[in-house]
């Protein structure tokens, strides 16, 4: 016997329960009497997610699983897998599937549990800047599958059968997307009859505070690169692209990495894996302007041009890159296009609802006990995600609302948190999915303010080119900090409401029909907040400066530590006596408030 | 000539004897994480101390290797330690002077340090 083998034993609570001690002691036994303690070893394992096929045995390499082994059956495994080298087909399951590999090292973690890791599959598991980690795990499998025996109309079959949406934000069903591109070009469509086409792989990701595609990249590069060939044969493309922003250098390094190494292993180049198939990737970096994650605008700054978006129809799908076809899709999107391969459509088609396949990232933030980023099957409710996988709010701490979608998306008030994550409930609650922003926030945080954040961010991304966006947003926004600044009247929320729907009509790209979306549905489901802010110039958050007044009480002491932080000198009082501040020149630094050993200044 | 899918079994079988060939084998098998957030974090000076462990420091029968993010953004930097016949051990929050004594006590002596480790 020369191979070297690892014996792996589930040690999960499944598991357990079936008696794996039992097996392990016998494992043990029969390693001794063949003498095979050197050349064997025995790890335990978190639960691998199998738990009803417990319990469960793993031999590698190879990733044989033995499932319902029994002591009885140890010795047999011993004398044929180890010694013989012949793996047992009897009690071996086929359950090398690509998702949920994170189960091996993650799966008793509670945080994971209700997870499910498809596009994240390799993240934290495998070594992203080495190739032969990426092909231990199967890597390069579905290209090789869908290059021997796979025409381009069956992967495109394929994508259309597992119900993959483009993760990107819009939610565009890949399959139908790919057979439009594949037929584009072709003698009898009338525009752009050269066969020339182009792949892209959208990885802008402007939205403030997301960061799913990039750590995507940086934790699993070549799924990315090995779903764009995949989209490259079935289309007929030779050529892709990522556009990548260039504040993410660690992600294009090991992109570039990860290209070179595909092109030496014949992944990427002429004839790949001694097919006619040819192709290659390249990286253009973009400057990271909002606008430009927009497919059209995209497009325009890969030509060289200005990044601003153009009137669709005809879509990229149609006439794109240099005005040919081109298939152009989200990282997340590309990242699920192996596991479709290798683990079937049908199989991706059974997780998750009705209308929405698969599972989504989110990159989960604000205030959450577990920040993080994570990945549900499409169905899980708000409020597992905020409270079984996040934690929940610090400090016992009450939810008020959940940001989903960024920039574009909206804001869910508690009524909500039984709404379960696909494109079509989260759209009818009043927010979208997006791309994967999702930011919870609590009571220490005003609404008003939160809406003025996000808008405050489209206003200075919108590209200009037209006027409802450009004039539009800047006017929403100038009443926004006129409220918050205790100045606004009741006509403002109104005109909010006018001015935003009007812009969602108007514009022409996607930014501008969504840069409202914050404001609106703060007002929709926080209205009381926004008329307290006008009415009673009040913020019951204590977060808009101007509505705010410091007060010092009885508790005072008469240090006067507080007067002299005051840059205004606006608090008067003599040692040892109450002091006051004047409300007049007091410009609400709260100064004195963090200064206060005795808690007697108050905010109100 | 070959088919596609007998090239990618044979590159497979390569890629795994390279790996086992770095000692993916050893007793015991340390990840430290390092992701854009991981290295914000101070994942990179984690690893320079398990590196120095490993080449100057007497640590023998270890594999190190870096991974990706896997998601546990609050508990960054992460370590994790797998070992034979033993359940995997994830530490979060790790700086170098964690790793050291992770090094030290862990690696070394086998104690895990529980106060470190994520649930
Ligand atoms: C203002 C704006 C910004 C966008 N930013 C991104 C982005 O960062 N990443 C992305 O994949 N799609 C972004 N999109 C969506 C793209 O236009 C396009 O729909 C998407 O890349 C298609 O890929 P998918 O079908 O895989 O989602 C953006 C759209 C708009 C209007
Ligand atoms: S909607 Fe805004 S960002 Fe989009 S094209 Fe018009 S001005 Fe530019
Ligand atoms: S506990 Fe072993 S598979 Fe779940």
């Amino acid at each position: 016997m020369s191979k070297k083998y690892i014996i792996t034993i589930c040690d999960g609570t499944g598991c357990i329960q079936k008696d794996n001690a039992a097996i392990r002691k016998i494992l043990e036994q029969q390693l001794k009497e063949h003498n095979l303690t050197n050349d064997v070893r025995v790890n335990l394992s978190g639960c691998l997610g199998m738990c009803d096929k417990g319990p469960i045995v793993v031999i590698n390499p190879g990733y044989t699983i033995y499932g319902n082994v029994t002591t009885n059956d140890i010795p047999e495994i011993v004398e044929e897998h180890i010694v013989k080298g012949k793996p047992l087909a009897r009690l071996a399951i086929q359950e090398d599937h690509l998702y949920n590999r994170f189960f091996r090292i993650f799966g008793d973690a509670k945080f994971f549990g209700k997870q499910m890791r498809i596009a994240l599959r390799n993240c934290g598991i495998i070594d992203p800047e080495n190739i032969d980690d990426y092909l231990s795990l199967r890597g390069y499998e579905a290209l090789a599958k869908v290059l021997t025996d796979m025409t381009p109309k069956q992967v495109i079959e394929e994508v259309k059968l597992s119900g993959l949406r483009g993760r990107g934000g819009a939610g565009f069903p890949t399959g139908v997307k790919w057979q439009i591109t594949a037929r584009a070009g072709s003698p009898n469509s009338p525009r752009s009859a050269s066969d020339e086409k182009y792949v892209i792989c959208n990885a802008d990701e402007g939205d403030p505070g997301a960061f799913m595609d990039r750590s995507a990249i940086e934790g699993d590069p070549h799924t990315v690169l090995e779903g764009m060939i995949i989209g490259g044969y079935a289309i007929g493309a030779k050529q892709g692209i990522v556009y990548i922003r260039a504040e993410y250098p660690l992600a294009v390094r090991r992109l570039e990495k990860a290209i070179a190494d595909a092109r030496e292993h014949g992944f990427l180049g002429k004839n790949i894996l001694g097919s006619d198939f040819s192709f290659d990737i390249d990286i253009r970096l973009g400057a990271g302007a909002f606008v430009c994650g927009e497919e059209t605008a995209l497009i325009r700054s890969i030509e060289g041009g200005r990044g601003m978006p153009r009137p669709r129809p005809p879509y990229p799908s149609v006439e794109g890159l240099f005005g040919k076809p081109t298939l152009i899709n989200n990282v997340e999107t590309w990242a699920n296009i192996p596991v479709v391969i290798l683990d079937s459509g049908k199989w991706f088609s059974t997780v998750g609802t009705e209308r929405s396949k698969g599972t989504k990232v989110f990159a989960l933030a604000g205030m959450v006990v577990n920040t993080g980023l994570i990945e549900v099957p499409m169905g899980t409710t708000l409020r597992e995600i905020i409270y079984d996988i996040g934690g929940g709010i610090p400090n016992n701490k009450e939810f008020k609302a959940v940001q989903t979608g960024g920039p574009s998306g909206g804001c869910l008030p508690a009524k909500y948190l039984d709404t379960p994550v696909d494109y079509e409930s989260l759209a009818k609650a009043g927010s979208i999915m997006g791309s994967g922003g999702m930011i919870v926030i609590d009571h220490d945080s005003c609404m008003v303010d939160i809406a003025k954040y996000f808008l405050e961010f489209t206003q200075n991304e919108s590209c200009g080119k037209c006027t409802p966006c450009r004039e539009g947003t800047k006017r929403m926004l100038d009443i926004l900090i006129k409220i918050t600044e205790g100045k606004g009247e009741m006509y403002d929320i109104e005109n909010l409401e006018r001015l935003g729907n009007m812009i969602k009509k108007a514009s022409l790209c996607g930014l501008g029909q969504s840069a409202p979306n914050p404001v609106l549905s703060t007002i929709l489901n926080f209205r009381e907040e926004y008329e307290e802010h006008v009415k009673d110039k009040k913020c019951r958050a204590g977060v808009c400066k101007q509505l705010l007044t410091y007060e010092i009480t009885d508790k005072c002491v008469g240090c006067g530590a507080c007067k002299k932080v005051c840059p205004v000198v606006a608090i008067t009082g003599t040692t040892k006596a109450k002091h006051i501040i004047d409300q007049n020149k007091c410009i609400k630094c709260g100064a004195c408030f963090s200064k206060c050993k005795f808690d007697a200044i108050i905010k109100k | 000539m070959a088919k596609p899918t007998d090239i990618i079994k044979k590159k497979r079988a390569e890629a795994v004897s390279r790996i086992i060939g770095k000692g993916y084998l050893s007793s015991k098998r340390v990840y430290v994480g390092m992701a854009t957030c991981e290295i914000a974090a101070g994942s990179k000076e984690v690893m320079e101390v398990f590196k120095n462990a490993v080449t100057k420091g007497g640590l023998t029968d270890v594999y190190l290797s870096q991974k990706g993010c896997a998601g546990r953004c609050n508990l960054e930097p992460t370590v994790e330690v797998i070992e034979v016949g033993k359940n995997p051990v994830r530490y979060g929050k790790i700086n170098p002077e964690k790793a050291q004594q992770i090094i030290d006590k862990h690696l070394k002596k086998g104690e895990v340090i529980k106060e470190w480790v994520i649930d």
